[in-house]
């Protein structure tokens, strides 16, 4: 999910660069004491996550865990989305200096609006809330797949035969995703409902 | 782990707590099991490490021999690469990787009459993107010689004829020539493996030291935030 540098064109690094900045101070205004250890914790997990693959087809894809910091997080998983992706950068070389921006945006973007989105679902009872829990792991991934079709039209390719590989390539994982977001909800659910509470922020 | 979570009770979801006055420490315990039960499914469905597209070429006679491969899994299957002159970014040739990763090209004629030096550049799927650069010093010894060899092969010939009455330093020059060329190429093929090796270790696989230390940076950005909120905090 790493676009390389020297693939897109300066516009669009431009663009998800003023788009990552503006983002992330949203995110940090939002962001308050209590929540910092949190935001520390989901940014460690989504660093690690996005560095192990798993070898499917062609390509080797890896979880990148944005719809759960999304649900648990909302636009403070922009910071800490951009603080692992800076560090991924600087100590392997994934993505680099110049991506950051877009990369920032491909993923910290469909973590925000699926933390609109499904939030007031995981608040009703039973059932719509782990229907909620499953949708924002699997939408987040989906919706970050379709970004990355989307800045690699810059390049010239054609955004639907990209679109439909980026999203085919993260089928299995947008699965995945939902599954372990779906448990990691109903795991906090029973042991630390008071996790999930603070969400009016 | 998945299953013990099934086969709990369930419990009722009306129940609520307050965040008031939460210690920082308790939330951090609470989120360090979090992370733990991320880490250990990941851990699960981890059989390989890595990302980057890694690209590496050497020269063996006229031809230049190309690997891509994903870093940790596996090579690049038919993913397009393109031969740039680095000085002037003008495209050289192009062509695709095989199923092993590999594309080999003859040395372009004009490359190596102005010694530009070669780059390499590997498009993947997905914006995945790696490059070489293959310096004019390191594949023209083999263009330069395959030149000369022609050219030796005429001359070769009538000095063997001139040299038969004197005998000696013509004939020692020839020798020479033959023996050295029969001297580069068995050193290429076996320094080829060589080269190879030590392309492989160049590729920097992801430590677990380098994780650690990646949390540890996360951990202490985050710790120096929390830092200066709490002053801002007790301020106001």
């Amino acid at each position: 999910m790493h676009i390389s540098e020297g693939v897109l064109s300066p516009a669009v690094l431009g663009g998800g660069a003023a788009l990552a900045a503006l983002g992330t101070a949203v995110g940090l205004a939002k962001m308050d004491y209590e929540a910092i250890p949190r935001v520390a914790i989901l940014s460690s997990a989504f660093f690690v996550a996005t560095l192990i693959h798993v070898p499917v087809g062609p390509v080797g894809l890896h979880l990148v865990l944005n719809g759960l910091m999304g649900l648990l997080l909302g636009w403070a998983a922009v910071p800490a989305i951009l603080i692992a992706l800076l560090l991924q950068a600087i100590l392997f070389q994934f993505g680099g200096l110049t991506v950051l921006g877009v990369n920032t945006v491909i993923m910290a973007l469909p973590a925000v609006i699926c933390s609109y989105l499904c939030r007031p679902l995981l608040r009703r009872p039973g059932l719509v809330s782990s229907v909620g829990a499953f949708a924002c792991g699997f939408t987040a991934i989906g919706f970050s797949a379709l970004l990355v079709a989307a800045a690699l039209i810059s390049t010239g390719q054609a955004f639907l035969q990209a679109a439909q590989l980026a999203v085919l390539a993260h089928v299995p994982v947008m699965f995945i995703e939902g599954i372990i977001t779906l448990f990691i909800f109903h795991f906090l659910k029973k042991v630390r409902p008071e996790m999930l509470e603070d969400w009016n922020a | 782990m998945p299953e013990s979570l099934e086969n709990r009770p369930p419990v009722s979801t009306t129940g609520s707590c307050r965040l008031n006055g939460m210690a920082f420490r308790e939330t951090l315990c609470r989120w360090l099991v979090a992370s733990l039960l991320c880490l250990s499914f990941m851990t699960v469905a981890s059989p390989a490490l890595g990302h980057r597209v890694l690209v590496y070429a050497y020269a063996e006679g006229e031809t230049i021999h190309t690997e891509s491969k994903f870093v940790g899994s596996g090579p690049v299957q038919q993913g397009p690469v393109k031969v740039l002159a680095q000085q002037s970014g003008t495209v050289l040739l192009t062509g695709t990787t095989d199923n092993q990763g590999k594309f080999a090209f003859q040395i372009p004629a004009e490359a190596a009459a102005q010694r530009v030096d070669l780059l390499i550049v590997v498009e993947a799927s997905l914006g995945h993107r790696g490059e070489w650069l293959l310096k004019a010093d390191d594949y023209l010894p083999g263009a330069e010689r395959a030149a000369p060899s022609a050219a030796a092969a005429t001359p070769a010939t009538a000095p063997a004829a001139q040299a038969v009455a004197p005998l000696d330093p013509a004939m020692i020059t020839i020798d020479r020539q033959v023996f050295e060329e029969t001297l580069n190429r068995a050193l290429e093929r076996q320094l080829a493996p060589i080269k190879a090796m030590l392309a492989e270790s160049r590729e920097d696989r992801i430590t677990l030291t380098d994780i650690i230390g990646g949390i540890g940076y996360i951990m202490g950005i985050f710790g120096l935030l929390g830092y200066f909120l709490s002053r801002k905090r007790q301020k106001s």
